[in-house]
């Protein structure tokens, strides 16, 4: 076996530009494979179905964004009247798409104990928000500024302190929370409020609820009351094109590693065809010499992953610290995980390892002349 | 005509009858050989002449079990090389032939001694003893100072004594040599011309060659000239 071992290393260093040049050939189809992986699982991600909650949300009927909506304290007592027995309680919700230092962000507004209790939020860093000029962000927008707690941004005119970070189930847009206070102070009562939420007993029916709320003669036209998850959908409808896309990128990052590790080998093996064939008018059996080649290939090809890897890992971290991905607003966040690390080595090793076997095959029907037989 | 002998005598170490070989390509069929008839005795130095493409190479890849006659018997040293299987040709060739290439196909990656132990490790002798053996092979033809070396550090000459070394090391009964002199200058030609017949005087062993070299033509015991395929006899000493 150790004269296995010295054969392939001495071939390996005595040629070291082909070795190189094949290293780097397919180094490149793994870096292309890896970082289409990394990009395909961050849409799959961003793309995921949120949490199912029981909130309903009440907007204008006109209004095709939040923002445009406009509510006032008369609708939530109207929806309690109509299901007395099923809302529990109801809160208001300033909105607004704004761009916050040269980065667009959805701006709330909510009483702080619903802020707290109702908006599956998950506080991540800092404390909530419970003076003036305080606010949240989301971690999606703390990957896309930088900002970290005690950070300060200018909204509207007005500096705010960064107090807390927090994870927002089910809310994939780089967002900022503040009290309800602070936002009519910020943006005034003219307006009223954009987003009307409901909180339903866990004994109701939302979907019955909310059927209820929409056919009721004071909703029917003026307001539209969706599952808080349909209406996050329906503003989110590049989730689903994003997650064909992903797929897609993950076939071919299958095709390129595969085929393109296999490619790689073969032309490398047929550059030497002549040595191969020498190996087996000297004596040679198919197996020796397939055995030879194949550790052969199993040093290049890891050699090709482990540089590839690094590759890829240095890309990633360069771009997330250097030039954060972000679909409108909400970071897209890319990283190497390990299934797809692991997948990727052993595709790499399998076709590395079925080029070196047709490519032997091949050979076998040639004469040191190069002639077929 | 044929170039088997009247009366072939009963201790041939290579028998051929009505050899041929038919390459396709297409539908064309291109004949490289056709009817080789050939029995050559132990210790015999045979040369085949020929110009370019007349099929002396295809001859020699037949002879050493590289390649597999269209039609015809062959057998070296008692085994049918026809209807050997490919696990028996590749023992056959390691345990019986050596070749000897016009451009010394040796392997660049490595050093003299490494190139001329191959066969004994395809054989499975162990890394020490085929190490001792190669060496000393090295010694017999001249080359034992230059062992380290690989072959781009050696002349062509140095070489094509280093593949004769590779091809002698495993004691073969037959050594067959295509154009061994071909990529050689006059004064390394003759040497590896005079190092052929010396071994094949001290070891006793048969050698086949293919060449344009008349030299080596006066060396042979028996010469041949294939044209078109077609093998007559040439001369006899």
């Amino acid at each position: 076996m150790h004269v296995l071992g010295y054969y392939t290393l001495r071939d390996l260093l005595h040629d070291r530009w082909r070795s190189l040049l094949t290293i780097l050939n397919m180094t490149v189809v793994v870096v292309g494979y890896l970082l289409l992986t990394a990009l395909s699982q961050a849409f799959i991600l961003f793309g995921r179905q949120p949490q199912i909650t029981s909130n309903l949300v009440i907007i204008s009927a006109d209004a095709l964004d939040p923002m445009e909506s406009s509510l006032n304290d008369d609708v939530l007592q109207i929806a309690r009247q109509i299901a007395p027995e099923q809302i529990r309680a109801n809160f208001p919700t300033l909105f607004r798409h704004m761009s916050i230092q040269g980065h667009v962000m959805q701006v709330r507004a909510t009483p702080l104990e619903n802020l707290r209790a109702d908006l599956s939020l998950t506080l991540l860093d800092g404390s909530w928000p419970d003076g003036p000029q305080q606010v949240v962000i989301s971690e999606g927008a703390s990957q896309i500024t930088s900002w970290k707690v005690g950070a300060t941004v200018e909204i509207y005119g007005t500096d705010f302190q960064v107090v807390g970070v927090v994870r927002a189930g089910g809310n994939k847009f780089a967002s900022v929370w503040m009290t309800f206070t602070e936002g009519q102070r910020l943006f005034g009562t003219s307006r009223g409020f954009q987003i009307g939420t409901l909180l339903l007993n866990p004994s109701a029916n939302p979907e019955s609820v909310r059927a209820k709320l929409q056919s009721d003669p004071r909703f029917s036209g003026k307001y539209a009351v969706y599952l808080e998850n349909s209406l996050s959908d329906r503003y989110n409808q590049i989730n689903h094109d994003l997650l064909i896309l992903s797929l897609i990128q993950a076939l071919i990052s299958l095709l390129a590693i595969t085929f393109g590790i296999y490619n790689a080998i073969s032309l490398s093996l047929t550059e030497r065809s002549r040595e191969i064939l020498l190996l087996r008018v000297v004596g040679f059996t198919q197996d020796k010499i397939r055995s030879f080649l194949l550790a052969h290939t199993l040093v290049l090809a890891s050699a090709a992953y482990i540089l590839g890897w690094t590759a890829a890992f240095i890309f990633i971290n360069f771009q997330r610290t250097h030039a954060p991905i972000s679909i409108q607003a909400a970071p897209l966040v890319l990283k190497l995980s390990s299934p797809a690390t692991l997948l990727g080595f052993l595709l790499t090793v399998a076709f590395a390892f079925l080029g070196v076997w047709l490519t032997i095959g091949h050979l076998s029907t040639l004469n040191l002349t190069g002639r077929g037989e | 005509m044929n170039a088997m002998p009247s009366n072939p005598p009963y201790e041939a170490l290579i028998q051929a009858v009505g050899l041929n070989k038919v390459y396709k390509r297409g539908s064309e069929e291109i004949v490289g050989l056709w009817d080789i008839n050939l029995s050559i005795l132990p210790a015999e130095f045979i040369v085949i002449i020929g110009p370019s493409g007349s099929g002396k190479s295809t001859l020699l890849h037949l002879l050493g079990g590289i390649d597999r006659p269209t039609r015809g018997k062959l057998s070296v040293k008692g085994v049918d090389l026809v209807s050997a299987s490919e696990a028996t040709l590749t023992r056959f060739r390691r345990d019986n032939i050596g070749f000897v290439f016009q451009f010394y196909n040796l392997l660049p990656s490595l050093n003299a001694l490494d190139n001329v132990i191959l066969p004994l490790l395809a054989k499975g002798m162990s890394w020490k003893d085929s190490r001792s053996r190669g060496a000393a092979i090295l010694e017999q033809v001249g080359l034992g100072h230059r062992q380290k070396h690989t072959p781009e550090q050696l002349s062509g000459g140095e070489q094509q004594r280093v593949a004769i070394a590779r091809a002698m090391v495993v004691e073969p009964c037959v050594i067959l040599a295509d154009e061994p002199t071909g990529d050689l200058d006059s004064a390394s030609a003759n040497s590896i011309i005079a190092l052929m017949v010396e071994l094949k005087q001290r070891l006793g062993v048969t050698f086949i060659v293919a060449t344009h070299n008349p030299l080596i033509v006066q060396a042979a015991t028996h010469s041949y000239e294939l044209v078109d395929g077609r093998l007559n006899s040439f001369s006899q000493r």
